[in-house]
């Protein structure tokens, strides 16, 4: 494989576990996918099955203690970078990389985003941290010794309003002051335009709590864009917005996907949003993956027992009123699983096999991989098969 | 007028469960250390349906648009600031009312705020409400045999051993047990609760349910056991629902009406099958535009511009400001023409003032001449939008100020469209825009 074809990051077999009273919950177990340059992968499952605490590994977000991480690796590739392993990276690494090779967007913007900074500080924030080279560049100010910059981009993690109110009076560097807003001024504009906010000169002096809910949304991506980002996270974006927001904002992040040949990974338990925009689709049950496939061989032939029964769920014009196909029972609690299939204990197909063993991902066609034993060839048992559970 | 003295305990077999007459519920906006009131907020202002025995009336539309608000009125959770809610009526009597004779009898007897004793307590007991949050509703220190019981207790309608049996009763009804009597909330999954609150509900044997978003917090594998619960439910017990919900899947498969509202109005209402097929109301194609179906990928629109300020509503029609085939005839006003100039990076900024002669003219002032002659030149050659120029009386400048009007335009009315579906919209029909 060259460098261009390698994935953007690969999750190995990746253990999260977290302490609580009832015991160990094993959030995360034992999961492994690739992301590929440019696409957008879709991850989706049912709440509580391990979707955002596996996005977060990404960024190494998941609050340790309570957590534990329990085994795996996260191996991310950005664009002419070495690899790095971000599970066992030092702090300042994986600085560099948060918000600038890899961003993310949550579900509710209103925790993302700062209540007491404006607009324009939250983006300027961005730029100083991770662009503070070009900036000064921009102002054709030489920094031959790289100590304006490492200043800069240090304090950036404290406030943006500090570096232009504060830092930028020592003596060298007053006199750019206003040349660095512009410049800062000239890139947050951008950064918002391109999320196709009206007036973006204006937005940018308000503050969130002034702002609707879908240009709050903008304002988020804006931000995550802002460095142009080889990876970004998107975690159920527009769950909180209404389906005519949420039409524009999905077209938005595949529009500018599209542009700068961003990766995307997309988290909802909304699967005709995923069929939508995706390309790919990872579906996780109980803190495994049941199944992953292209999105149109997986919508077209649905493989895992839990894939088919989400699918089957979604109401429809066809489906008789109350005769929707719900799957019984409930998630299993993930305090000290089962070694067997997790899905066992709701799906009507199962026998005494898929209760002591985990079946393990295999191929069923290209690139579409089913964790059941009703599609592997089972060593020395007789495994479950749909036609006979049909009868 | 046969029906209005009848007896109040009597079971109601009225032909329409409830109906709701120009409902408008309005809350104060309060400003300063005085708590000055300072506008209101038309949450709901002006909404009439009906909901017939046994069937399910959906009600849709983007959140804020008032739907929990009219849902809380109609439950009798809250009071209308005008217009009628009334319970167990027959259709000839309602056509009564709707003509004008008899009102303050039929009122007396039917409209839920004039209730009092036997009758009132009659609407309470079979009108009851599932709320969307199941966890903000259920006292999270309570167990659930106090919640589901609670109604019983309160209506004096069991006790002791016996309530715990009709508890046990219910809780096997929505698919739960006897073993689930002795937990708190947190220790049920997000699809238990929201049976108990269902439990909670069914506990009094009402008539009518108002289910607010009862499945928007669950996965779709669980609100498809919700879904298919409400549905044998509502066979078993005769009951009829009011279902509010924005998603358009869900209505469909649940509703044998549907409302659509927008802004505290309604701009659609039809059988289920003509609100799919055959829309009549640009705000509802937008909705089904954007809403995605898993079974067709084809491409979604959404919609221009953000749900306006309910405190101050659109003249003319409410959707006129993200129509797209609003004409001359919408209620193009002075509003359009400054959130224009707001986002128009030549104007923006430079507007002083505005003195308002009323919601159609007024006159604008600028910093400066040119960019009173620019906004002049917009409204004229429709740059703003292409059929204001037709609904403009007057555009002029004086050096740097604009004296602009339209023709005043009343709101647009419903209309109706076919058996039981009416729009709100100046268009006659959809199919050749
Ligand atoms: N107690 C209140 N005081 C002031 N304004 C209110 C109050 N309750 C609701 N509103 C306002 O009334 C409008 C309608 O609110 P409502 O809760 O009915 O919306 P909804 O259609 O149910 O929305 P959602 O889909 O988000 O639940 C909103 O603008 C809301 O902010
Ligand atoms: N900070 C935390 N502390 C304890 N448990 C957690 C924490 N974050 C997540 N979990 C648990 O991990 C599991 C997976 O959670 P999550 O990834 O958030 O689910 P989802 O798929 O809905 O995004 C859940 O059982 C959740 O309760
Ligand atoms: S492995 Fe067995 S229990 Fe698991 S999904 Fe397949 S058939 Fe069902
Ligand atoms: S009346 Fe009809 S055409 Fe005019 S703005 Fe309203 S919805 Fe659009
Ligand atoms: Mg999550
Ligand atoms: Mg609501």
């Amino acid at each position: 494989m060259t460098e261009s074809t390698m994935p953007i990051a690969s999750i190995r077999d990746l253990r999260i576990h977290f302490r609580s009273k009832a015991g160990v919950v094993h959030a995360v177990d034992g999961v492994s996918f690739d992301i590929r340059r440019g696409e957008t992968l879709g991850l989706v499952g049912e709440t509580g099955c391990g979707k955002s605490v596996t996005a977060r590994s990404l960024l190494r977000l998941n609050p340790m203690p309570p957590g534990i991480h329990a085994g795996g690796t996260v191996e991310f590739r950005g664009a002419g970078e070495l690899p790095v392993e971000l599970t066992g990276v030092d702090e300042s690494t994986l600085r560099a990389i948060r918000g600038n090779r890899i961003a993310m967007i949550f579900q509710d913007p209103g925790k993302a985003l700062n209540p007491g900074l404006t607009v324009r500080e939250q983006i300027a924030e961005v730029f100083y941290q991770h662009r503070a080279d070009e900036l000064l560049d921009d102002i054709g100010l030489t920094d031959r010794a790289g100590l304006v910059r490492t200043l800069i981009a240090r304090e950036a993690s404290l406030r943006s309003r500090w570096i232009e109110r504060g830092l930028l009076r020592v003596p060298p560097l007053r006199a750019h002051r206003a040349a660095l807003r512009r410049a800062v001024d000239d890139r947050v504009t951008d950064a918002l335009a391109e999320t196709q906010i009206p007036n973006p000169r204006a937005v940018m002096d308000r503050y969130p709590h002034e702002l609707s809910g879908g240009m709050r949304q903008r304002v988020m991506i804006a931000q995550a864009l802002a460095c142009n980002p080889d990876l970004l996270i998107a975690d159920e974006p527009t769950t909180a917005l209404d389906v005519t927001v949420q039409a524009r904002i999905l077209d938005l992040i595949n529009d500018l996907q599209r542009r700068h040949d961003t990766a995307v990974l997309y988290i909802s338990h909304d699967l005709s949003l995923v069929r939508r925009v995706c390309d790919r689709v990872v579906v996780m049950y109980a803190g495994k993956i049941v199944e992953t496939g292209p999105t149109e061989d997986l919508f077209a032939n649905p493989s895992h027992p839990y894939t088919r029964g989400l699918l089957a769920a979604i109401p429809s014009a066809s489906h008789q009123r109350g005769a929707l196909a719900a799957i019984e029972g409930t998630v299993p609690e993930l305090v000290d699983p089962d070694p067997g299939c997790r899905f066992a204990t709701r799906c009507g197909f199962a026998t005494p096999m898929c209760e002591t063993t985990d079946p393990g991902l295999a191929p069923v066609a290209a690139d579409h991989e089913v964790a059941c034993f009703i599609h592997h060839p089972v060593p020395g048992g007789v495994g479950p098969a749909y036609e006979k559970a049909a009868t | 007028m046969t029906s209005v003295g009848s007896h109040p305990t009597e079971t109601g077999r009225r032909d329409v469960v409830l109906a709701a007459r120009e409902v408008a519920k309005h809350f104060p906006i309060k400003e300063g250390v005085l708590q000055r009131v300072a506008g209101h907020v038309k949450a709901v202002d002006g909404v009439s349906f009906e909901i017939r025995r046994g069937q399910t009336l959906g009600l849709v539309g983007e959140s804020g648009c008032g739907k929990t608000t009219l849902g809380r009125v109609v439950a009798g959770l809250s009071e209308p600031t005008a217009g009628a809610v009334l319970f167990d009526i027959d259709s000839e009597t309602l056509a009564a009312y709707d003509g004008g004779s008899s009102v303050g009898d039929i009122e007396t007897a039917h409209k839920v705020d004039a209730l009092t004793g036997d009758a009132y307590r009659r609407f309470r007991r079979n009108c009851q409400m599932v709320f969307q949050d199941s966890f903000a509703s259920l006292n999270p220190r309570h167990l659930t045999i106090d919640i589901v019981g609670r109604p019983l207790r309160v209506h004096k309608e069991a006790s002791g051993s016996g309530l715990t049996e009709r508890v046990v009763e219910l809780l096997e009804q929505v698919g739960l047990g006897r073993q689930h009597l002795y937990r708190y909330p947190h220790q049920f999954s997000g699809g238990q609760r929201q049976r108990i609150s269902i439990a909670r509900a069914l506990a009094l044997d009402p008539e009518l349910i108002v289910l607010d978003e009862p499945t928007s917090a669950l996965d779709v594998s669980v609100q498809a056991q919700i879904l298919n619960l409400l549905h044998e439910l509502q066979q078993a017990n005769d009951l009829t629902y009011l279902f509010i919900t924005h998603d358009l899947g869900v209505v469909r498969h649940m509703a044998d009406h549907i409302v659509v509202m927008y802004l505290g109005t309604v701009a659609e209402s039809g059988p289920t099958s003509a609100i799919f097929e055959n829309q009549h109301h640009p705000y509802t194609k937008a909705l089904l535009g954007a809403s995605p179906d898993v079974d067709a990928a084809e491409e979604f629109t959404g919609l221009e511009g953000s749900v306006p300020d309910p405190a101050h509503p659109p003249q003319g029609c409410r959707f006129h400001t993200r129509c797209p085939v609003a004409t001359a005839r919408c209620g193009w006003e002075v509003d359009d023409v400054v959130r224009w100039i707001e986002d128009e990076p030549g104007a923006a900024g430079r507007l002083a003032g505005v003195k308002r002669d009323s919601a159609f003219a007024a006159e604008l002032a600028f910093d400066d001449a040119a960019t009173a002659a620019v906004v002049v030149d917009a409204i004229r050659s429709g740059r703003i939008h292409a059929s204001m120029p037709e609904a403009v009386l007057k555009a002029e400048s004086r050096d740097s100020r604009v004296d602009v009007e339209f023709g005043a335009v009343p709101d647009v009315e419903l209309s109706v469209r076919g058996p039981g579906h009416v729009a709100a919209c100046v268009h006659e029909s959809l199919l050749d825009l």
